[in-house]
């Protein structure tokens, strides 16, 4: 069985604890394990070969992506395939498809003129995010028109999401192969702990969203952050394959899901576990 | 020497008929599922894969032929020129094949050894009251010894139609232990066999102990969301569940047949090294399925726990794990569908009673509902277990 992790090069202590454990597991049981660092390489495109029954996509960088995109066009098997990590990354398209599928988002907007998004602030503020962007790099609360003047000219569409308070809180929802957990975090985050948050009991109102989602997505690996209150939940992002922190037992729950996945890949069986809509209690 | 194996399964392919052709017998294996026999024909081998850890090990298992037991003549014929007879089509099964066996144990001039490798405790038995039956005024006085099997094999790899052999995956482990009370002498030799005479305590050492933390392991892990057995016994609270069952198993022997029969902790340490080999990818599904099965009075859960009780010993963890069975719901597996069922429908105590044929008053019974109805309690549907120590769920 072989496995390759698409990963962004971290020094070894910046590197999350549970993709630390998940690597050692999955080689304890017998995997050969590579990591795969594709900001360290010159890619032939001529000369990517399928090495491994399965790959991960951990990497969130563009390289790391186009890496993937490499990979998938080659036939290999990835976990997080190429099309759905391509789509989650773009939060134009992604918003797009929850809110087809029936997953509470935030009133959202795309221009390419800022200055058009004057007469939304009336209702409340705007968080306007790269719309390729990862975590909350590049985001601008906007309050007031004149806050618009600020916002950094950029190349693309201007994504807008009108801001939902999280009230010092986040949760974030974790699906591993189908099976969901929570957990709930402060916000902003100033130590690991605080990262690692408290797991809780998620309440059947997000269970169905994390399904609506897995089915929109066709992954059954992801996070998502979910703002307001138990009530009104907003999805306002959607990682694919993130590092499940916080999840009790996470490492040895993220290893058996991909054992498992590798193993069906050796066979020719399905990717997801559960094929189709819904698994079963 | 011949040797006649009923069954084409993973202990008829992946044990007996490994140990048999390594001991020198031409083995013709009797089975129902025509692909499988026609593919054994076919290719005349099969491969036996030994895994732990460190190594995978191919062990090729050839010269054999196989018939269908549609055929009861030739079936019948191939038993009668037997030198052994073995049966390993699940105890379910053992009264479908008994007129096989009897049939082909009439047309014999002398006597034979039936070995049924059953995983059940009073297989030989079972099947020789079945066989006996067929056969009427025959000489009947064969040899009958249920076999207790080590080995696990996990699985069987390979489709039948196409032409590369069937792999069946095993570990390492060859004992089996045949009843030498209950057959004729002199047997054959056999790699592996091992015959005692105190051959229901060797069955209740395996079901006890192994079985008994084999189970644990897998209905805990089904409530944590683990798929795999060495995924399981890797989560710290599974792992002491595991081996705090075992050693409940293993009082309970030590009190009926001493503690030379009963094993160490050093034998529990072992069992749970097995239960790590993650080469076997030995699925929670596959170890746990049946649990109207396993939840049987005398079986891996119940058995001990009564065994313990009768001894003055509480068996908490086994009745923790007798609990974690009635939540055990994968998707192919209508004897869990079915206990399901009777649960939702009637109650965990009428539920857990009826699979266990115990009385609604049993108080172990009671006691592995009470365990049920406190897990039940907290547990939102679709959900894992998180921390059976806080009892909190995803």
């Amino acid at each position: 069985m072989k496995i390759a992790f698409v990963m962004l090069r971290y020094a070894e202590t910046l590197r999350s604890p549970v993709t630390t454990d998940v690597l050692r597991l999955l080689s304890e049981w017998g995997a050969d394990v590579d990591i795969i660092f594709p900001e360290d390489e010159l890619v032939s495109l001529a000369e990517v070969e399928v090495r491994h029954d399965l790959y991960v996509l951990k990497s969130r960088t563009e390289m790391g992506l186009a890496y993937a995109g490499v990979l998938h066009a080659a036939g290999a098997t990835i976990l997080n395939p190429y099309p759905v990590s391509s789509r989650v990354r773009d939060k134009i398209a992604l918003t797009a498809l929850l809110q087809a599928a029936g997953v509470p988002t935030p009133e959202a907007f795309i221009t390419a003129d800022v200055g058009s998004l004057a007469p939304m602030l009336e209702r409340g503020p705007l968080a306007l995010k790269p719309y390729r962007g990862t975590g909350s790099r590049g985001v601008h609360v906007v309050w007031d028109p004149e806050d618009l003047d600020d916002v950094p000219t950029t190349q693309g569409p201007i994504f807008a999401q009108r801001l939902v308070d999280r009230r010092g809180s986040e949760s974030k929802i974790y699906c591993i192969g189908g099976q969901i957990f929570g957990v709930k975090r402060a916000w902003p985050v100033r130590n690991y702990r605080e990262k690692h948050g408290d797991a809780f009991t998620v309440p059947k109102m997000l269970r169905d969203i994390t399904e609506r989602c897995a089915d929109a997505l066709g992954i059954d690996a992801f996070s998502l952050d979910v703002l307001g209150d138990d009530d009104n939940p907003y999805v306002v992002d959607v990682k694919s394959f993130p590092t499940f922190t916080g999840v009790p037992d996470a490492a040895l729950r993220v290893a058996d899901y991909i054992y498992g996945a590798a193993l069906r890949a050796l066979t020719g069986e399905p990717r997801l576990a559960i094929a189709g809509k819904r698994r079963s209690s | 020497m011949k040797a006649v194996v009923i069954g084409t399964g993973r202990i008829a392919c992946g044990v007996a008929g490994q140990l048999l052709r390594d001991s020198g017998f031409d083995v013709v294996f009797v089975g129902r599922n025509a692909d499988v026999v026609n593919h054994l024909n076919r290719l005349g081998r099969y491969i036996v894969r030994i895994v732990d850890s460190r190594k995978s090990v191919d062990h090729e298992v050839s010269g054999i032929r196989a018939v269908n037991i549609s055929d009861g003549e030739t079936a019948a014929m191939e038993i009668a020129a037997a030198d052994i007879v073995v049966t390993s089509v699940g105890v379910k099964n053992l009264l479908d094949i008994a007129p096989v066996v009897a049939g082909g144990l009439a047309f014999r001039r002398h006597r034979a050894n039936v070995l049924a490798f059953e995983n059940f405790g009073s297989s030989g038995d079972m099947l020789q009251l079945f066989a006996q039956r067929c056969l009427q005024n025959s000489n009947n006085a064969h040899g009958f010894s249920g076999a207790v099997v080590t080995r696990v094999v996990a699985r069987r790899e390979g489709d039948p139609l196409l032409d590369e052999p069937l792999v069946f995956v095993a570990d390492e482990s060859k004992t089996f232990y045949v009843d030498g009370t209950s057959l004729l002498s002199p047997l054959p030799a056999i790699e592996g066999m091992v015959i005692t005479t105190h051959h229901q305590a060797m069955v209740e050492r395996k079901l006890y102990t192994f079985s008994a933390g084999h189970a644990t392991a897998a209905y805990l892990g089904f409530l944590k969301g683990y798929h795999y057995i060495h995924t399981a016994v890797r989560d710290p609270e599974v792992r002491e569940a595991v081996l705090s069952a075992m050693r409940e198993g293993q009082e309970a022997l030590a009190a009926r047949y001493g503690r030379e029969i009963a094993g160490d902790e050093h034998d529990l340490q072992e069992i749970l090294k097995r239960f790590q080999n993650a080469a076997l990818s030995d699925s929670i599904e596959r170890v746990g399925q049946d649990p109207k099965r396993k939840l049987g009075s005398e079986d891996r859960l119940m058995g001990p726990a009564r065994l313990a009780r009768k001894n003055g010993l509480k068996p908490e963890k086994l009745m923790l794990a007798v609990a974690a069975a009635m939540f055990f719901a994968p998707r192919a597996d209508a004897s869990a569908a079915e206990l399901r069922k009777s649960i939702h429908s009637d109650g965990p105590a009428a539920a857990l009673c009826r699979a266990a044929g115990v009385d609604p008053n049993d108080t172990l019974a009671a006691s592995a509902v009470r365990a049920y109805c406190r897990l039940e309690k907290g547990k939102p549907e679709k959900s894992q277990l998180l921390s059976l120590d806080r009892l909190l769920w995803s």
